[in-house]
């Protein structure tokens, strides 16, 4: 990272940092929704940018991780803290088991995705009819005071989850970085170039291409278990949706595969053209229901077409923070 | 002569509204006024965009009447939920910021629980139209208030218009085969149905078999089958629009006649598709749901202004939606109308206060409980006469008499 990024990383933190001493409520909730969708997309990032496994079913982890957590809460009492470490590994368990089926039986690109949408779509069915989560009519957890903050069972004032979601995304994106300079960061890429030559190298593709499903498995899962505290409800058929597995995977596809700020990137663009449209419309007194889709589904189209990479590679160039090679 | 604005024009004209748009939100002072401005939160767009469209008729409508009958002035502020909960939370966050005085939504439990939290943190007092997780108002919130049946209420008022059909017809049917969609809302109404059904020793019949399906399915013909040869008195069926449809069809070409067809508390078989999709094949289907009173006086008043706003549509085939976000609002309005503020608490205080007894629902007055919960919301049993939905119960508020059993569809 050359002098340039370190500048423009640390002003990002430092406007990050302060953001809630100036930023209204609404504008904390848009914020935190972009740390949540940049964490998580930085969750999928390891697994699909580093190391080529494409999953379409990435609402398994968070469902899974937010009803853990949040069923003991509802349950037992037990905090976050507590859920948090079975969430983690419920999904590490089923992340493994995933891949484990995939690479044991040499399954894989679109059939892998496949698979990874099944599991998210069984997982929805099989938690419609749990009763003690709820069901499909849903778990709603108690919701005690707001305005103290009690870290404890993670209760507290928008800032509180803003600043929470914040630690996470940085901790997501500090991990990420090393990841990419270790061992297993330059495996994983050369087996997203070419699996079979990254085995003709004599690397175990098999081992690390798990260790990236499990750490991304076990990243989500934590942001599951934040989502199940900020909305104190769930629901199978909203967690567990396709359509959450979409939004995750968005970000770090618009924002750029593979590499490290295009998830934070994307969940920015995405979330702020989301909400500008609908300002922008409302300023104009447009007020079509489904325009924004159309215009929001056209301006993707176009970062598509003409930013093929995302938009972090070619905005990082225009910076001059793009690493030399 | 006058000339069109040229390209730099155009472009500062949109680089300052987007300056503005940007810098609003952090604008937080604003001036009270005499008129409430109401948010309404609704999926206008998205999964459930049928319904939120539905729902906003009935909002579009309270303005002019609310100000004919309340002498109140109200100012909508609308915002699409998008049939997310996220946006409906930052959508919330956003009318609070703008000035909503009360918000009124969201037609979901999901995105009602998000907007309950907001509220409660903003201290800004939120009228439930349509969520039915008992849940919600059971949480301790403090500016929740709902106006519409818990999901247990609506099954049990559902299975309760059951018992009085059949001593209003005099029949006593002694089985029933029990068909429902398998999606989230097919499993919740069974599991409803499930827990309710065996406490109810009131009702004649017992359910012999349960027979599930996909609501996507293009085919019934098994299962269908497979419930007449229960040879049960009738179906209850938990459906929706599309599936009931092929259902019945599927009855038709069967030749499968049972005593009829009830819903216990779902909509499908009432919507303006299935009528022109069956025609005559779609008489005599019975649902029980929260309906409008079709005497009332409030009734009548707001059928003319849909008619007059809505030319080409019915406010038959919007009844639950049109009559609860329209009574939301009206709560909202007679709330302001007595606390002669727009102070959230003196507002909240005022809705918890609330007693109206002219409505248009079927119901007892709305009047909260400690909880925010409206008790005592009826549902009605609506039979389709005539290519119609007609409420023929509770006899107080029926259209028609109840027919039960139903005759041969080809008698039809």
């Amino acid at each position: 990272m050359n002098r340039r990024a370190q500048t423009l990383l640390a002003l990002l933190a430092l406007a990050l940092l302060v953001l809630p001493a100036f930023a209204s409520n609404y504008v904390m909730s848009v914020a935190t929704l972009i740390l949540f969708f940049a964490f998580t997309g930085q969750a999928w990032n390891v697994m699909m940018g580093f190391a080529g496994q494409l999953s379409l079913g990435h609402s398994l982890y968070v469902g899974v991780g937010a009803y853990t957590a949040a069923g003991l809460f509802f349950h037992y009492g037990l905090g976050p803290w507590a859920g948090l470490w079975l969430a983690i590994l419920l999904c590490v368990l089923l992340g493994a088991a995933i891949g484990f089926l995939a690479f044991r039986f040499g399954i894989s690109g679109v059939y892998f995705a496949l698979l990874t949408i099944a599991f998210a779509e069984f997982t929805r069915i099989g938690f419609d009819h749990i009763d003690w989560l709820g069901g499909p009519g849903g778990l709603f957890i108690k919701v005690a005071q707001r305005d103290q903050i009690d870290l404890l069972n993670f209760r507290g004032p928008p800032a509180m989850y803003y600043y929470a979601m914040l630690a996470l995304a940085a901790g997501a994106l500090a991990l990420c970085a090393w990841l990419l300079r270790s061992r297993a960061g330059y495996y994983w890429q050369a087996i997203r170039e070419d699996e079979e030559a990254a085995q003709a190298l004599g690397i175990n593709t098999f081992r690390w291409k798990m260790l990236a499903v499990i750490l991304s498995a076990a990243m989500t899962a934590v942001s599951g278990v934040f989502f199940a505290f900020y909305y104190n409800n769930l629901f199978p058929e909203q967690i567990f949706h396709i359509s959450r597995s979409i939004e995750i995977i968005l970000g770090p596809i618009i924002g750029g595969i593979g590499t490290l700020f295009g998830p934070i990137l994307g969940a920015a663009v995405l979330t702020l053209l989301a909400d500008g449209i609908t300002e922008l419309m409302s300023a104009f007194g447009i007020e079509i229901p489904g325009v924004k889709q159309v215009f929001y589904g056209i301006v993707l189209l176009v970062v598509i077409m003409f930013l093929p990479n995302g938009i972090w590679p070619t905005l990082a160039r225009r910076l001059g923070i793009a690493r030399q090679r | 002569m006058t000339r069109g604005m040229n390209r730099r024009q155009f472009n500062k004209a949109l680089a300052a509204t987007a300056a503005t748009t940007a810098l609003q939100p952090f604008g937080i002072v604003r001036a009270q006024s005499s008129k409430l401005k109401v948010g309404v939160l609704l999926p206008r767009s998205g999964v459930q965009s049928f319904f939120g469209q539905s729902c906003q008729k009935g909002a579009d409508l309270a303005p002019g009447l609310l100000k004919e009958m309340l002498g109140v002035d109200i100012e909508l502020m609308n915002a699409d939920t998008e049939t997310s909960v996220d946006t409906a939370r930052t959508r919330a966050e956003r009318l609070i910021q703008e000035g909503a005085n009360v918000l009124v939504g969201p037609f979901d439990s999901g995105a009602a629980g998000a907007i309950a939290q907001v509220c409660e943190q903003r201290g800004v007092p939120f009228v439930i139209n349509i969520a039915a997780a008992p849940q919600i108002t059971e949480q301790g919130y403090k500016f929740t208030f709902r106006n519409f049946p818990t999901s247990v209420d609506l099954v049990r008022n559902g299975l309760g218009l059951m018992r009085d059909l059949f001593q209003a017809t005099r029949t006593a049917p002694r089985s029933a085969v029990f068909m429902h969609v398998n999606d989230t809302f097919g499993q919740a109404n069974a599991k409803a149905i499930g827990a309710i059904f065996p406490t109810l020793n009131y009702l004649p019949f017992k359910i012999v078999d349960t027979i599930s399906y996909d609501p996507a399915a293009k085919d019934l013909t098994v299962e269908v089958s497979k419930a007449k040869a229960t040879n049960a008195d009738f179906l209850l069926l938990v459906c929706r629009v599309n599936d009931g449809i092929i259902l019945r069809r599927e009855m038709v070409k069967q030749r499968w006649n049972p005593m009829g067809i009830i819903a216990p508390g779902n909509p499908g078989m009432y919507e303006d598709q299935f009528y022109k999709a069956l025609g005559r094949l779609s008489e005599y289907c019975i649902s029980n749901v929260p309906w409008y009173d079709p005497k009332s006086d409030l009734a009548n008043t707001i059928e003319k202004a849909f008619d007059r706003q809505n030319p080409k549509d019915k406010l038959m085939f919007h009844a639950l939606n049109v009559g609860y976000t329209f009574e939301a609002l009206m709560i909202a309005a007679d709330a302001f109308k007595r606390a002669k503020t727009t102070a959230p608490r003196e507002l909240a205080e005022a809705i918890r206060q609330t007693e109206i007894r002219n409505r248009m629902m079927l119901g007892g007055p709305i009047k909260f409980n400690a909880k925010g919960q409206v008790d005592g919301n009826l549902s009605a049993c609506i039979q389709n006469l005539n290519l119609r939905p007609t409420v023929v119960l509770p006899a107080a508020a029926a259209e028609a008499k109840p027919v039960f059993p139903v005759p041969d569809y080809r008698k039809t």
